[in-house]
């Protein structure tokens, strides 16, 4: 049993790590832009995607393709941003029409990705060597703790980004008042673009560490990704990333640690256990925001 | 003196509500332009096309001589207006220091110059003791003077200050009517909207008087204070 429990606590941390990078992104963007987007978990998996084409196709090895597919995303993120907001900022409604709108888009992006792919699972045959570690009496792939490693070298460097710099100061200062910080000079549609892009990158980097440490993902995993960032980002707190951040790694372990203690169809509704009873005692999450319109 | 900020015809509409009915108005560089008004006469609204947040129906907004009208409020900013809100907009999960520091990002200057700056003008606000202290941590006076700071950080040539003395301590009133009075003193236009009239004739070379969206006064502080039009505004008779 302790092992068991050991087990479950390591691959928390792991699998909470990404489920972090996948509620931040999602929650910088709903912060800055008030956009709700449920495309965010397709972007997640076109990042598997781009990680299986760079492996199969160019022999790039998965750890490579975190900085390539980061880059390549934010491009594609930075000019999807110019497409798609400014018509939604134009209706009566932006959040919800931002709603809609992107439900179309993950339709259409797990469209895409079926037309390329197919509707078979893929899995990026690549091994570390070695293949697994040992800690203390736990065996974790390396490929998993490359994960992690990941992970948390990206939350660090975005809560430094944040909390250290000017644009990211910028960035939560619009988190906190979009309209206020306009009249001080800033250009809300540049900084928008930016944090639009900063989220896709981060998602087309956790989709490259959700094909290293899941066996397997298809073109339609990408609306568990969405669920699961919806989870993370109600239970840190709307806006808030540092809560995202610290609700990730808190829901990967609670997930990881319910399939130890429960059976396992009990074991998945443990998410939406969370989602409903953070909405009802807490609304505004562990470490969240009040919003003013 | 040049004139700084004008508006010529400005107008705003929500549907059949005329928020701003043809405002005609204009402030030098040093001089104070008080506007008062009963609440719904246009005051804020009209702040509000003049920064850019609100894009006018009508007329046209000029910052020394050159039109501004519909520029995003970015845009407005740069061209040299800072404001205040009623109700203090500042960054509550933020320390003070970092709430300075927003205006002045795109600065060509050091972190360490402009954090020197931040530092200046907290001291004259009397808030450096608090300067690693989040916003949500101070009072409802000390978040007006934080904003009116953060308002002076890049300094702007134009400051609209809306309801700067709005629950605010009397004590703490009088230490921002002196900032005010210097603000003025440095040569900037000052646009400011209040319900405390003794605040606004100590204050104002010239005051305008809204109601209903239009100008019903203008003038000295002693033509608006025995003003019938005024009078009747603002007690009905």
């Amino acid at each position: 049993m302790e092992l068991l429990i050991l087990n479950g606590l390591v691959n928390g941390l792991i699998v909470g790590g990404i489920y972090a990078l996948v509620g931040v992104s999602l929650t910088l963007l709903y912060g800055v832009l008030r956009v709700v987007n449920f495309a965010h978990g397709e972007f997640v998996i076109a990042g598997s995607f781009f990680a299986f084409v760079l492996f199969s196709s160019l022999g790039v090895a998965p750890l490579y393709a975190v900085p390539l597919a980061g880059v390549a995303f934010f491009a594609a993120g930075w000019g999807l941003y110019y497409v798609l907001i400014p018509r939604l900022a134009r209706s009566d409604d932006p959040e919800l029409m931002s709603f809609l709108m992107f439900y179309g888009v993950s339709i259409a992006a797990a469209a895409l990705m079926l037309l390329l792919f197919d509707a078979d699972s893929r899995t990026i045959d690549y091994s570390f060597t070695p293949v697994s570690v040992q800690i203390g009496p736990v065996y974790v792939s390396t490929a998993r703790l490359v994960a992690l490693a990941i992970t948390v070298v990206i939350s660090i460097a975005l809560a430094l980004f944040l909390y250290r710099t000017l644009p990211g100061k910028a960035l939560r200062a619009a988190i906190m008042n979009p309209e206020a910080i306009q009249i001080m000079g800033v250009d809300i549609v540049r900084l928008s673009a930016f944090a639009f892009a900063l989220a896709t990158g981060l998602a087309g980097i956790t989709g490259v560490l959700v094909a290293l440490v899941f066996p397997a993902f298809n073109a339609f995993s990408g609306t568990e990704y969405t669920i699961i960032a919806f989870i993370v980002v109600v239970l840190g707190g709307l806006g808030n990333p540092v809560g995202a951040l610290l609700a990730g790694v808190l829901f990967g372990l609670t997930e990881q640690m319910a399939t130890v203690f429960l059976p396992q169809a009990m074991a998945q509704i443990v998410g939406f256990v969370i989602l409903v009873g953070t909405i009802f005692l807490r609304p505004s999450g562990i470490l969240g925001v009040r919003f003013r319109k | 003196m040049s004139i700084a900020i004008e508006t010529r015809g400005l107008t705003k509409r929500f549907g059949g509500l005329v928020a701003v009915d043809g405002v005609d108005l204009r402030a030098a560089a040093g001089e104070t332009l008080g506007i008062i008004g009963v609440n719904g006469a246009g005051k804020t609204t009209l702040m509000n096309c003049i920064c850019g947040l609100y894009r006018p129906d009508d007329g046209d907004v000029f910052i020394a001589g050159e039109r501004v009208t519909g520029q995003p409020p970015h845009v407005v900013a740069h061209r040299g207006i800072g404001r205040t809100f009623q109700v203090p907009r500042v960054f509550r999960k933020m320390s003070l220091i970092d709430n300075l520091l927003v205006p002045v990002l795109d600065r060509k200057a050091s972190d360490a110059e402009l954090i020197g700056r931040a530092e200046a003008m907290l001291e004259r606000m009397q808030l450096i003791e608090l300067r690693h202290n989040h916003a949500e941590e101070l009072s409802g006076g000390q978040q007006k003077l934080l904003e009116m700071a953060r308002m002076l950080m890049p300094d702007p040539s134009i400051v609209m200050l809306d309801e700067p003395f709005a629950g605010v301590h009397p004590v703490l009133c009088k230490f921002m009517i002196e900032r005010i009075e210097e603000t003025a003193r440095a040569g900037k236009a000052v646009l400011l909207i209040s319900h405390d009239l003794t605040s606004i004739y100590r204050l104002s070379t010239r005051v305008i008087a809204l109601n209903q969206g239009r100008i019903i006064a203008e003038g000295g502080v002693d033509d608006i204070r025995g003003n019938p039009a005024v009078i009747e505004a603002y007690l009905g008779t």
